[in-house]
């Protein structure tokens, strides 16, 4: 079992008083109090409806909110003490909450929560962003009936997204784990899933919590030694998937998250991709990808701008970085107009192998690495608009597809370039 | 013993063993208990300390209702004695200090009743209008069947008189009509005439459905809450200390005006809460129970709620949510064949797997929840049941006195019993029964004489105010009890596993803590929570006492 020193006393009492549960709902948060409220009132809705007879915990783990986040969700309990008016309930619903630290560290929330499912013999966890304000009672029991049910380890979700919404994921994170992992994935970089005890356990023990790296993309790392242990996984499709604006500058971040995280696994994981090829699906409740497809304005001039400006401005890096040819190739296309501008699949997934290797040798400090995937990868999201802009869903599946082939394709080239000296 | 000298609040601190003639000891061999049998085991039950019984109905019957369906109100049942052999258990039970209560059945009769036979004789007959009567079957159509699996009509259609009947439970029990004044004279005369025999309360069958009126679910309606006070305006005339206790199945809103301000019922069942201790135990969460009881509404102070965990009926899930019930049948009757109408028919040891711990924590509640415990016969030993029997009979087989002959029950051939004796290897007479477990000082009877005894060495339990406390474990049910200077606090554990539990006693600093078995010290309640762990399924009583 995992070392439960770092959860406070508070909360170990609080765990005590819990007790046993058979379903654990994770809550990680950080001044949600906009969106928090309803979230957790439809968690409550689907856990009354769904699953009334079992025992359940809604825990949030909190970097430090000032705006009540806390408050909103223990506000949901059901019990002798405080009784929900209009809302029935065979037994005790606790919502409890803890402070992890003042900041906050997605990783340590995550730990925190898998700690709490340890300690109460959860036998079914979720998670849940506190951003998902288009949750419905029916993803609960997506993600949790697969788990408590049907003896599923891991309830990956799907979403019905936007064609141009969540393009790292189809771009970069989905078909790079199908192509090394052999597993078809959608969404490795999960923001609500579902996980049993058992898989939650070995993660907490395992999971390099300390040495400042298992803490970064812990969600992703996740899937991942699902992926690994040879735990059972599944897909669950849960509905419409907020879209995700963010600014520029998140882009780095979520790269670090994420792409960072998967860079850093391979390192690890290399006897197990390294033996991969082809891939597989799993299994999956109701669709793997939906696609919106009305119309959404996209800044195409920017980020055709930040990708030139990049490879200018970044030149000397990717030297250290890239292969010549793959290098000669992005000024090649970097000097195209805008009509003609293109960044294909076969030198998109050339580029961003010839990152991943220099990153499992640090060619140069390994957050700048990730920090000069940016600007390609905007690259890579004007092409892929152009490409899908007028584009039916089967045309931008079909797209997506393609792009997983060329992974999968030139999945012997990262091993060669994995393995060589330089 | 029910002179008018005696206190008259007795029944709030009585023990009531529920008992059927029929069921309990066969004097004469003629494998039907009696009330001479009865009598020989008054001993037994002064020993395991109950103050009072209460007997099912043993007038003359056809016995198609287990003697709810009376024939004759004004005497006794000839398979179980005469009336002086009843007069002889009153007088023996009141030697031994033990009250008696009867069944009385006031909503309706057997088909087989005289007053029956002649109201259906003709329309023009005086006693016609004794019962309800109508041309068509479509009146009072928004009123419930109860017993949904053998009746699909409250009417029933007489070939007689041509015409239907109503009857609120089984077809052969038509309703007697509590709008006719001769009915109602008629009835207090019945409770009079067993006053004067001597007998200490009534146990009044199926009150809420006296009265019909059109528009209304023809339940607890004013005209029946009226009739009710007068007799209780009666019985306080001409037989003060006398008690009456109500068999409403409702909740406890509409239980309450079965109290009224002290002049209609002095007990009533609380039914709801029965089936929310099971649903507790089982769930491991005090929520049901506490939520129940902060629903329960304060009751006039003369007045008592009478609790049980199981009786001669089925466990009625009645008066839980459609979910609760669900869940109670997949928890508690995975067997379809343990379900009968909306209820669970089986004993309290079968419910509980035979579990001891778990026969102790419900027992124990039973014992210290505000109200006036009832103990079913042979409960007091873990006697199992057998729902090969139909209907109800499978929890009303014969008391398991032995391992000999007939389990000691009687000396008749085994075919001539009533009901078969059960003998499966786990609940078998030869396993469990009163002899065996005398001998054996860690008996569940002689656990049961122990939590008797300290119940009734306090006035708390049956008169006491309750407070629950609300410890953030909610695995743990616990209480206080206060009455006057004197506080006592109750810890359950309604869980399978250890608990720990702080409470929360700092308004009780300095005070120690006495465990009222043992009468082992514990700790000093100071500032902080106080701390207590608990085994699996395991209970604490505690006097305070501040040294």
């Amino acid at each position: 079992m995992e070392d439960g020193n770092f959860l406070t006393d508070d909360f170990l009492r609080q765990l005590i008083n819990v007790g046993e549960v058979d379903i654990l709902v994770g809550l990680p948060t950080h001044n949600n109090a906009k969106t928090i409220g309803s979230i957790v009132h439809t968690i409550r809705s689907g856990i009354l409806r769904d699953f009334p007879r079992e025992r359940v915990v809604i825990l949030n783990a909190d970097g430090g909110s000032r705006d009540g986040t806390p408050e909103l969700i223990t506000g949901v309990s059901i019990d002798d003490v405080r009784p929900a008016s209009n809302v029935y309930a065979l037994r005790t619903l606790h919502a409890i909450s803890t402070k992890y630290a003042s900041t906050p560290q997605s990783g340590v929330a995550l730990r925190t929560i898998l700690a709490a499912a340890e300690l109460l013999r959860a036998k079914a966890c979720i998670v849940v962003s506190p951003e998902s304000e288009l949750i419905t009672p029916e993803w609960i029991s997506n993600l949790l009936r697969p788990v408590y049910y049907e003896g599923f380890d891991l309830v990956s979700p799907t979403y019905r997204r936007h064609k141009f919404d969540g393009l790292l994921t189809t771009n970069l994170l989905y078909p790079m784990v199908r192509a090394l992992y052999g597993v078809r994935i959608r969404e490795a970089y999960m923001s609500e899933f579902g996980f049993s005890g058992r898989l939650g356990s070995q993660f907490l023990g395992k999971n390099r919590w300390n040495d400042g790296i298992g803490e970064d993309g812990a969600e992703l790392r996740l899937a991942l030694a699902a992926v690994t242990g040879g735990f059972r996984i599944c897909q669950s499709f849960l509905g419409t998937k907020d879209p995700v604006e963010r600014r520029a500058a998140d882009l780095v971040s979520t790269l670090r998250q994420s792409v960072g995280v998967l860079f850093s696994a391979l390192e690890f994981d290399f006897d197990v991709w390294s033996t991969v090829s082809g891939s597989q699906d799993v299994p999956t409740t109701g669709n793997d990808l939906e696609l919106l497809l009305d119309p959404l304005r996209v800044n195409r001039k920017r980020l055709l701008e930040m990708f030139t400006s990049g490879v200018s401005e970044l030149e000397s890096v990717f030297q250290s970085i890239l292969s010549p040819s793959t290098l000669a190739d992005l000024k090649r296309i970097v000097g195209l107009g805008d009509e003609q501008f293109r960044y294909p699949a076969e030198l998109w997934v050339r580029t961003v192998y010839e990152f991943a290797a220099a990153f499992q040798k640090s060619v140069i400090n390994r957050d700048h690495i990730i920090q000069a995937l940016a600007p390609l990868f905007r690259g890579r999201v004007f092409t892929f608009v152009v490409e899908n802009r007028n584009g039916s869903a089967m045309d931008v599946a079909n797209n997506i597809e393609g792009l997983c082939l060329e992974f999968e394709r030139l999945k012997p080239y990262l091993l060669e370039i994995w393995k060589s000296k330089e | 013993m029910n002179s008018n000298n005696e206190d008259e609040l007795w029944y709030k601190d009585a023990i009531i063993y529920q008992v059927h003639v029929r069921t309990f000891h066969d004097s004469n061999g003629d494998g039907i208990g009696d009330f001479l049998g009865l009598e020989q085991k008054l001993d037994y039950l002064q020993e395991l300390g109950v103050s009072a019984i209460w007997l099912m109905p043993f007038f003359p019957s056809p016995l198609r209702d287990d003697g709810y369906d009376i024939a004759d109100y004004y005497s006794a049942h000839p398979s179980y004695g005469t009336l002086e052999d009843f007069r002889k258990v009153l007088d023996s039970a009141h030697q031994r200090g033990i009250r008696v209560i009867i069944e009385m059945v006031l909503n309706h009769t057997s088909d087989q009743h005289p007053w029956f036979q002649e109201a259906r004789s003709s329309q023009d007959n005086p006693r016609r209008d004794w019962y309800v009567w109508s041309d068509t079957d479509t009146r009072y159509k928004d009123t419930r069947i109860i017993f949904l699996d053998t009746e699909k009509s409250n009417w029933a259609w007489d070939p007689t008189s041509k015409s239907f009947y109503w009857h609120r439970f089984f077809s052969h029990q038509p309703d007697l009509n509590y709008d006719n004044p001769a009915v109602r004279e008629q009835m207090w005369n019945v409770m009079k005439f067993w006053l004067e025999m001597g007998v200490d309360g009534f146990r009044l069958d199926a009150v809420p459905y006296l009265v019909e009126r059109e528009g209304t679910n023809c339940e607890n309606l004013p005209e029946t809450h009226n009739i009710l006070k007068e007799l209780r305006r009666k019985l306080d005339q001409h037989f003060p200390g006398r008690m009456l206790l109500a068999e409403a199945n409702q909740w406890p809103a509409d239980l309450r005006p079965y109290f009224g301000d002290s002049d209609e019922f002095h007990m009533a069942f609380h039914f709801p809460l029965m089936p929310r201790m099971f649903m507790g135990l089982k769930l491991e969460d005090r929520k049901p129970i506490t939520e129940i009881l902060q629903q329960t509404p304060e009751i006039p102070p003369s007045c008592q709620w009478s609790l049980f965990l199981r009786n001669h009926d089925e466990l009625t899930l009645e008066m839980v949510t459609d979910m609760e019930r669900d869940y109670m049948y997949d928890v508690y009757a995975q067997n379809k064949t343990m379900r009968l109408n909306l209820g669970i028919r089986r004993r309290l040891a079968p419910l509980l797997n035979n579990d001891r711990r778990r026969i102790e924590l419900m027992n124990g509640m039973l014992m210290s929840l505000p109200g006036t415990p009832i103990i079913y016969y042979g409960d007091e030993i873990g006697m199992g049941d057998n729902i090969s029997l139909g209907d109800r009979n499978g929890v009303r087989t014969p008391m398991q006195w032995s391992g000999g002959w007939n389990a000691g029950f009687s000396t008749a051939e085994s075919e001539k019993l009533y009901a078969p004796i059960i003998h499966d290897p786990v609940y078998g007479y030869p396993a469990v029964n009163v002899a065996a477990q005398r001998e054996s000082e860690h008996s569940l009877f002689h656990w049961m004489r122990r939590i008797i005894a300290v119940r009734k060495s306090s006035a708390v339990f049956g008169r006491g105010s309750i407070e629950f406390l609300y410890p953030a474990n909610h695995r743990i049910l616990a209480y206080l009890r206060r009455l006057g200077s004197e506080t006592v606090l109750i810890v359950n554990n309604l869980s399978s596993a250890a608990q720990a539990v702080e409470l929360d006693l700092r308004r009780y600093k300095g005070n120690i803590l006495i465990e009222m078995f043992g009468n082992n010290l514990f700790p000093r309640v100071g500032d902080l929570p106080y701390l207590l762990t608990l085994g699996s399924y395991q209970s604490y009583w505690f006097r305070l006492r501040r040294v």
